[in-house]
């Protein structure tokens, strides 16, 4: 640490660091476009040129790294005529059509054009015009208002990890454009909106809506996944408008994955439910909310209460629902006298689920040094926690993988097993033989029949020599045969190499309803136990059986039985839920709610409801609420739902105990492995149409080997189970990998 | 003694009366200043500012490119755009209110429009007959710019070597 001076101002210094970085941190403003404190430095813009004693020319306070004693001038005639020169050149070629551009009042090249360039410009000849390319549903470009920064270029090729933006062309004619015709891919790609000093590229969904003056923003959390990205959310006259990414070094840095950004789309889709409505005799009927809470009471009095079948009410959640809504219904249900509560719906055999505790902070994944990756594929799934996979491979970690299928990562992977789940449950157990023998421990006797290769005594040591590694389950091998075998596997594993565990197999805020005790205990039945044997009455939390239950058919049935009365808390129209449901509650979906989120390591991030909902919907937790006080259960008079948290944050189980039972079982036959699309794992993201019209969204293939292909006599100009077939040599034997998000698939996959 | 004396001549003479007499008869012959209102107007200034009105290019296509920069401007939030991209892809308002009863008539509006869509017109003498006449929609603005395009075009003219 050495002292320099700063405009007459003696700061603090570190050896290593770049003049702009000690501006920012003392709060000296310095104009700059291609900078960005999370890229790399390019220095190419000019705009940061101070005046350094000493130095000849001014230089770029981005890539003059501080000198002890060193004084520097942002403010002198030389510095401010440098700047005001480079503006001079940048506003050249830029058209300066801002009252038709979206950027329009949030542009940093508008700013510092009002600070620092003259008003009147000498240029008189034509300016540059320069076509543009459709780059996908997602970004629109207008690329004659680039003024050549390269944030989007370095974006590409530093953070999301497929450089897809490039400059072509030299001093008058570069220009930056996609390389290929295809269109921008990246799952993270609206990073680049708002990466952009300019209009050049601008959200295409929110395309002429609104100026940014218009909006307010909220803070919230973004629930799509189990990492809980922070956003802003921006209202318009009680509308969500934009989302946009807040920054959290914690969990998402700047970042948000393009899930986050592009499903508010989907709030004010036409097919919201508006009322609640009633079915009498088959025929639905709109009614109002008196109407249809007093209709929906009588009936749990009259089907469960009354005749003292108490455990004949169930209690099914999606796994997108709020730690509030979780808790309420679970604690509903144990007043009324029921234990059935449960979230897993997707799960075929719930005796045999992954149970493996998190123990990694996410901040922390950029730090290790060895990450053993089994049964996901990061990038699609959770792209905040592949970012930091990325940056820990960019920082020298060495990443292997254990996949069904070979997937097309953005990070450079070291070794990439090619196995279905038996032989990824063989390759653990040989795995963690060698590190028993290598450690010289007593061997289990699952793990006699196992002969130790090379290979595993390789992948054995590499978690034996690292200091930091992680082991990442993903949600791949949720209904595989052995899929608690693999998940116990790991955690000895981990245990034994003092490894950390990351669980990625669960997904939304599943982790919330697993903390809230939303899963059976020992009095309950679980999802499948419960649709197997008749129950007389169901309260249903957001869940669409096509898209949520791994068995679609026999669920259906189980919930349209004419014994069975069902109460669906829904926030959008599905054919199914009108065919099984005796009163439908239409409640608020994201943003619309205020509630919790618990994120993959344990993190509970509170948010507030950023607008209110439609006139006639209601937030889930005042519905459990008022549906609670009409039954005369005590403890539920709550006046908002930070009530609900805090009595909720003091009962919640961490860690729950679970038995480490290894059992190996071979499957016999071909595996299905069915993964949707990562834009349709919740109802608000299947109906954002930005995102459906994405290559993403529109993941329509089921992969197979030659062979499996030929043991199932199949062609790849066949459809197994609809959907198309790809034959492709890097899927494991035995295994098709289907990734889509057709929703007829749950019907046919039991 | 002698003022006394002055005073009581004048008094006799009917001096100041005359005088007062002589001012009816200049006005009796000179030009008349009462203006017969509506049918005769008093000269307007080119910069009065009146009612709004939307204008259009010669070709007929609107000028506004909802850019919303009056509405931002506007000190009494008297405008209201709601924006939209038109089927050819350009940018253009659906909605286009101005509020009279907010309106200050401060011409702010028509001073930030950067493509002269927006301009207040010489027209002051207005009523409307209900409550919501008050707001002038998109269509109106249209309409009043249509049928006083002469006039607008004139006075916008008259005032541009000023700018």
């Amino acid at each position: 640490m050495f002292e320099i001076e700063i405009d007459g101002k003696i700061v603090n210094a570190n050896p290593g660091e770049n003049l702009i970085t000690v501006t920012d941190r003392e709060g000296i403003s310095v104009p700059r476009f291609c900078y960005h404190n999370k890229l790399s430095v390019s220095a190419n813009c000019r705009m940061c040129l101070v005046d350094v004693e000493g130095a000849t020319k001014p230089q770029p306070a981005c890539s003059t790294p501080v000198s002890n004693g060193m004084r520097v001038s942002t403010k002198n005639d030389k510095a401010k005529s440098s700047q005001k020169a480079v503006m001079e050149f940048l506003l050249i070629n830029h058209p300066l059509d801002c009252p038709i551009c979206d950027q329009g009042g949030e542009c940093e090249l508008q700013d510092v054009a009002m600070s620092y360039s003259s008003d009147v410009s000498r240029f008189n000849e034509g300016k540059r015009v320069i076509a543009d390319s459709d780059i996908g549903p997602l970004i629109q470009t207008d690329m004659t208002r680039c003024i050549h920064c390269t944030r989007c270029v370095r974006f590409g090729a530093e953070i999301a990890g497929i450089m897809e933006m490039g400059g072509t062309g030299r001093g008058d004619s570069l220009k930056i454009e996609p390389f290929l015709q295809e269109g921008i891919q990246s799952e993270l790609s609206g990073n680049m909106i708002d990466l952009c000093p300019v209009g050049a590229l601008t959200s295409k969904p929110f395309r002429y809506e609104l100026r940014s003056w218009q909006m307010n923003a909220v803070e919230g959390i973004a629930r799509h996944d189990s990492v809980g990205s922070n956003i802003h959310i921006q209202t318009y006259k009680g509308k969500v408008k934009r989302v946009v990414a807040r920054n959290n070094d914690n969990i998402n840095e700047t970042w948000i994955s393009d899930r986050d950004r592009f499903s508010c789309d989907g709030l004010n889709h036409e097919n919201r439910l508006q009322k609640p409505q009633i079915k009498y005799d088959g025929v639905w009927k709109e009614t109002e909310w008196d109407t249809a809470l007093v209709y929906s009471t009588k009936a749990l009095l009259r089907e469960v209460i009354d005749n003292k079948e108490e455990s004949k009410l169930g209690a099914l959640a999606s796994n997108n629902a709020t730690l509030e809504e979780y808790y309420l219904l679970r604690k509903l249900l144990k007043q009324v006298g029921s234990d059935n509560t449960d979230y897993r719906l997707n799960i075929k055999d719930l005796s045999n689920t992954i149970n493996l505790d998190s123990n990694i902070k996410i901040k922390d994944i950029e730090n290790i040094d060895y990450a053993l990756l089994v049964g996901s594929y990061t990038r699609l799934e959770q792209p905040m926690i592949n970012h930091r996979l990325r940056k820990s491979s960019l920082n020298g970690a060495t990443i292997d993988v254990i996949n069904s299928m070979s997937f097309n990562y953005n990070l450079p992977i070291n070794s990439e097993y090619i196995l279905n789940s038996s032989q990824i449950a063989n390759l653990l157990a040989r795995t963690l033989k060698a590190i028993l023998l290598s450690k010289e421990q007593e061997i289990p006797g699952y793990l006699d029949k196992f002969k130790v290769s090379d290979a595993d005594t390789q992948l054995a040591n590499k978690l034996l020599s690292s200091d930091k590694s992680a082991i990442i389950l993903g949600e791949h091998l949720i209904n595989s045969d052995n899929s608690s075998n693999i998940a116990n596997l790991i955690s000895i594993i981990a245990e034994k190499t003092s490894s950390s565990t990351l669980n990625l197999s669960e997904t939304g805020n599943s982790i919330a309803a697993k903390s809230t005790g939303f899963v059976p205990n020992e009095n309950g039945l679980d999802a499948n136990e419960m649709l197997a044997s008749k129950m007389n009455a169901y309260i249903l939390l957001d869940v669409y059986p096509k898209y949520d239950f791994h068995n679609s058919v026999s669920a259906i049935n189980a919930l349209r039985d004419e014994k069975t009365f069902v109460i669906a808390l829904n926030s959008f129209k599905d054919s199914d839920v009108f065919d099984y449901a005796d009163v439908i509650l239409p409640i608020s979906s994201y943003y619309e709610t205020s509630g919790t989120h618990t994120n993959v390591e344990g993190e509970m991030q509170s948010f507030s409801a950023a607008v209110g909902s439609p006139k006639d919907i209601k937030p889930a937790w005042k519905v459990l609420k008022v549906l609670a006080d009409l039954l005369d259960l005590s403890g539920f008079n709550y006046t908002d739902s930070s009530k609900v948290t805090s009595e909720a944050k003091q009962q919640i189980k961490q860690n729950i105990e679970h038995d480490r039972e290894i059992n190996l079982i071979n499957t016999k036959g071909v595996e299905i492995i069915w993964q949707p699309s990562p834009y349709s794992t919740d109802a608000l993201l299947r109906h954002s149409n930005s995102l459906q019209a994405t290559k993403i969204g529109q993941l329509n293939t089921a992969s197979m080997s030659a062979s499996t292909a030929k043991s199932l006599k199949l062609s790849d100009t066949d459809n197994y189970l609809g959907v198309p077939v790809v034959i492709s040599e890097v899927v494991a034997d035995k295994c098709v990998f289907i990734s889509s998000s057709n929703e007829t698939i749950s019907e046919k996959i039991s | 003694m002698l003022n006394k004396f002055k005073k009581i001549i004048k008094d006799f003479t009917l001096n100041e009366l005359l005088f007062g007499m002589s001012v009816t008869a200049k006005e009796l012959v000179n030009t008349k200043i009462t203006v017969q209102f509506p049918e005769e107007r008093t000269p307007i200034s080119p910069r009065f500012r009146g009612i709004h009105a939307l204008r259009r290019y010669p070709n007929g296509e609107e000028r506004c490119i909802a850019c919303k920069l009056c509405e931002a401007v506007c000190p009494a939030n008297a405008i209201t755009i709601e924006s939209e991209m038109r089927e050819d892809g350009s940018r253009r308002t659906s909605q286009y209110d101005i509020d009279l009863f907010k309106c200050i008539f401060c011409g702010f509006c028509e001073e930030a429009c950067p493509v002269d869509a927006i301009v207040e017109t010489q027209i002051f003498d207005y009523a409307f007959e209900s409550r919501d006449g008050s707001v002038l929609t998109k269509k109106r603005l249209l309409e009043i710019g249509e049928q006083n395009k002469k006039a607008i075009d004139q006075t916008k003219l008259e005032d541009s070597k000023y700018r």
